[in-house]
């Protein structure tokens, strides 16, 4: 009796198998992404039994049958182009799944920066590539990380040279395209930050249309001594897409690593990150604002790993429920035997604007060392009744009170976005997403 | 100008105010004393149009119009205005943005062209000497992080920006230091013409030093226990409130 489900369930899989077939017949890298797909498949997806998928179900994703996404021309002129286009720095885009030299910045370099895509690095260096991947596999074992390296066609490597201090920011696009059929891409970004070296980068989810679309990202970040890199993740896709990500960071000596996670696309979006704090002074601060309306279901995950003594984070995610929409959010901070005088501080805040919203907050603190200062808060509120009053009192009228209010709430997150492109391209966002005021100020 | 008749007002299963009855006349200073909790916030907080009471009986009439019939914004636009008690902090809402939409949302009202950015920062410089307030207060959150006093000098700029014509002051002297005070009470007599209102509650016959009241009432047991001129301040100064509570009864 019990065989029944799960034969079908192997039957759903089985199609992944089918597409890999027709797609990776040959090449130096078969046998590693055939091990890849079998690991995989013999797990299937993630079902809401695995407490990490408590609150989010893949059923809708595992049911659709999707094909690998195919390399098509962006036929949208410039200033309707649904990334960030001005600010200058160094832009690369894929469409797809698929780099498009066309739409990206000449090739030649920012000094001190080496960027590769994956697709010419295989071609290049396919043991390097090789030797990567049975590195990564220790690092991303889960699952949906397995399906990534069975089926990943492209991405970028950025490596940046010990000391090299780049200042205009590296904006990595992935934009789908309207597709007859629903598609997938599964790629990848890694980050090598050699010591003392910095960086912006700026990582856009976007569409044209409303393509149906699966995007499983894996990122993997390096940061060497004294590294500092600044990295800003806006999933805007399609309200019909499914989009999965998954970054892991390790932070070395004195290194910095900061993320803002802006989850605001797709029907179905989770995002895992986890940071490991790996040596002493090693510092991470994550920032987040996921803002589930409609149907939405928006979920982050994150794990920061205190491993070393004297490392320190900071964690302040928020989320804004709307509509019938969904959030989770899940911060876990794991703080190692020994890893002495760490210092972890999170807060997640989290408005519901209709009776029909949810969220689901929680925080975690797993704590193995005794000299350390940890805390954690999670709120879930409506919007604040008196300051409301306050401002109506004033003479705003109540639906500009409460985009004001709202607007103010996503704020505490928009603030510390340092790169103005990023900020103002962020403002319109939340101003087409919740209204913006008819008082002009 | 108000005519508050027979006001009762309900909190929840509370009866907070059972039948007050307070009238002003244009260009009258009123201060209403009484003891904690008596409901002076509550009524002139039902004044501004806060939401949660409920009337049950009894009206207020402002200028001729039923005042419990308008939106707070609404009240706020006709030339209401209330100094909270405990004003509140917005953070990410930026104090100069809020007294300029708040600015244009009167003038709008009162088909006034709005102010640009140039006029309006002359303005709200002219005015926040008048309060002896830094500029720096201007690109703040509203109220964010402000001390006690610094919050009531705040509530007394927007009040002197946007020219009530019947100003609800709610303790504004709680809480100021002896200068705040002077400078406070500038601000608010620097308002008065005969064709504007202010109603204030407070605990001191101090502010009553600085701003001159044509009456002084008492709140207690739920209406106006008794009215007098400003000698009543000074005897409930001296005698404190009981015996209101006697004669009342
Ligand atoms: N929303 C409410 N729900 C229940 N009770 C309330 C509510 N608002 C006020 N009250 C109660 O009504 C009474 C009057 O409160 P109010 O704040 O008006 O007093 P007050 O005269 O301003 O006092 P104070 O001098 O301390 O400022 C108090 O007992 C208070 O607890
Ligand atoms: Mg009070």
């Amino acid at each position: 009796m019990s065989v029944a489900p799960a034969l079908q369930a192997n039957a759903t899989l089985e199609r992944y198998r089918t597409l890999f077939e027709e797609r990776f017949t040959s090449g130096p890298l078969l046998e590693a992404r055939r091990d890849a797909l079998d690991a995989f498949l013999k797990r299937g997806f993630p079902t809401q039994r695995d407490e990490q998928w408590k609150y989010t179900s893949l059923r809708r994703l595992e049911a659709r049958t999707f094909v690998l996404g195919e390399a098509a021309p962006v036929s949208l002129e410039p200033a309707r182009r649904p990334w960030i286009t001005h600010g200058g720095g160094f832009r690369l885009v894929f469409v797809n799944g698929h780099w498009a030299p066309a739409l990206s910045s000449p090739m030649a370099q920012p000094p001190g920066v080496t960027l590769v895509t994956l697709g010419e690095w295989v071609k290049h260096e396919p043991d390097a590539v090789l030797e990567y991947l049975a590195q990564a596999s220790h690092r991303s074992a889960s699952a949906l990380e397995q399906l990534n390296a069975a089926f990943f066609e492209d991405g970028l490597v950025i490596r940046l040279s010990p000391n090299a201090r780049v200042d205009d920011p590296i904006h990595v696009v992935h934009v789908w395209t309207s597709t007859t059929r629903p598609a997938m891409a599964h790629p990848r970004v890694l980050v090598r930050a050699g010591h003392h070296s910095s960086c912006t980068l700026i990582e856009q989810y976007v569409c044209c249309g409303e393509p149906e679309s699966f995007t499983n990202v894996v990122a993997i970040l390096d940061l060497e001594e004294g590294a500092q890199v600044q990295h800003y993740r806006l999933q805007q896709e399609s309200p019909k897409a499914f989009h999965i990500g998954h970054i892991d960071v390790c932070v070395r000596r004195d290194a910095r690593y900061g993320i803002h996670d802006f989850s605001l696309g797709a029907t179905l979006s989770r995002l895992n990150i986890r940071v490991r704090l790996q040596e002493p002074g090693a510092h991470t601060d994550l920032h987040g604002l996921l803002p589930p309306s409609g149907t939405q279901h928006l979920d982050t995950h994150t794990l920061i790993e205190h491993i070393a003594p004297h490392t320190t984070s900071t964690e302040n995610y928020r989320g804004i429920a709307d509509g019938r929409g969904r959030g989770v959010f899940n911060g876990k901070v794991l703080v190692h035997p020994g890893a002495q005088k760490t210092d972890a501080h999170q807060s997640s805040r989290n408005l519901l604007l209709s009776p029909t919203a949810e969220f689901n907050a929680k925080p975690e603190l797993e704590i193995y060392a005794d000299d350390v200062k940890c805390s954690h808060g999670a709120t879930i509120g409506q919007l604040d009744a008196t300051a409301l009053f306050y401002l109506r009192s004033r003479g705003i009228s109540e639906a500009d009170a409460r985009v004001l209010l709202i607007h103010a709430f996503a704020h505490a997150v928009l603030a510390s976005v340092e790169t103005p492109a990023v900020r103002e391209h962020l403002e319109a966002l939340l101003a087409a997403r919740f209204g913006s005021t008819q008082v002009t100020s | 100008m108000l005519r508050i008749d027979n006001l009762h007002v309900r909190a929840g299963e509370k009866e907070i105010l059972t039948g007050v009855t307070l009238h002003v006349a244009p260009g009258e200073v009123h201060a209403i004393m009484g003891p904690n909790g008596s409901g002076k916030s509550t009524l002139v907080q039902v004044l501004a149009g806060r939401e949660g009471y409920e009337v049950t009986a009894g009206s207020v009439t402002y200028q001729g119009r039923d005042l419990l019939a308008l939106a707070p914004e609404e009240r706020a636009r006709e030339g209401v205005f209330l100094a909270f008690q405990y004003p509140v902090e917005i953070p990410g809402v930026n104090n100069a943005y809020l007294l300029k939409a708040a600015l244009n949302a009167i003038r709008k009202h009162r088909g006034e062209p709005e102010v640009d950015a140039f006029e309006f920062l002359a303005l709200v410089r002219e005015k926040m000497k008048l309060m002896q307030m830094d500029e720096s207060f201007l690109s703040r959150g509203v109220n964010e992080g402000f001390s006690g006093g610094e919050k009531k000098r705040n509530e007394i700029l927007q009040m002197a920006v946007l020219e009530p014509t019947l100003a609800l002051l709610d303790e504004t002297d709680s809480g100021l230091d002896i200068d705040a005070l002077r400078v406070v009470a500038n601000g608010v007599n620097s308002l008065r013409r005969p064709d504007r209102a202010i109603v204030m509650v407070t605990h001191y016959q101090r502010l009553l030093d600085y701003i001159e009241p044509d009456k002084v009432h008492v709140l207690a047991g739920g209406r106006i226990a008794k009215t007098g001129d400003k000698s009543l301040a000074l005897e409930l100064e001296k005698r404190g409130y009981d015996w209101i509570k006697q004669e009342a009864a």
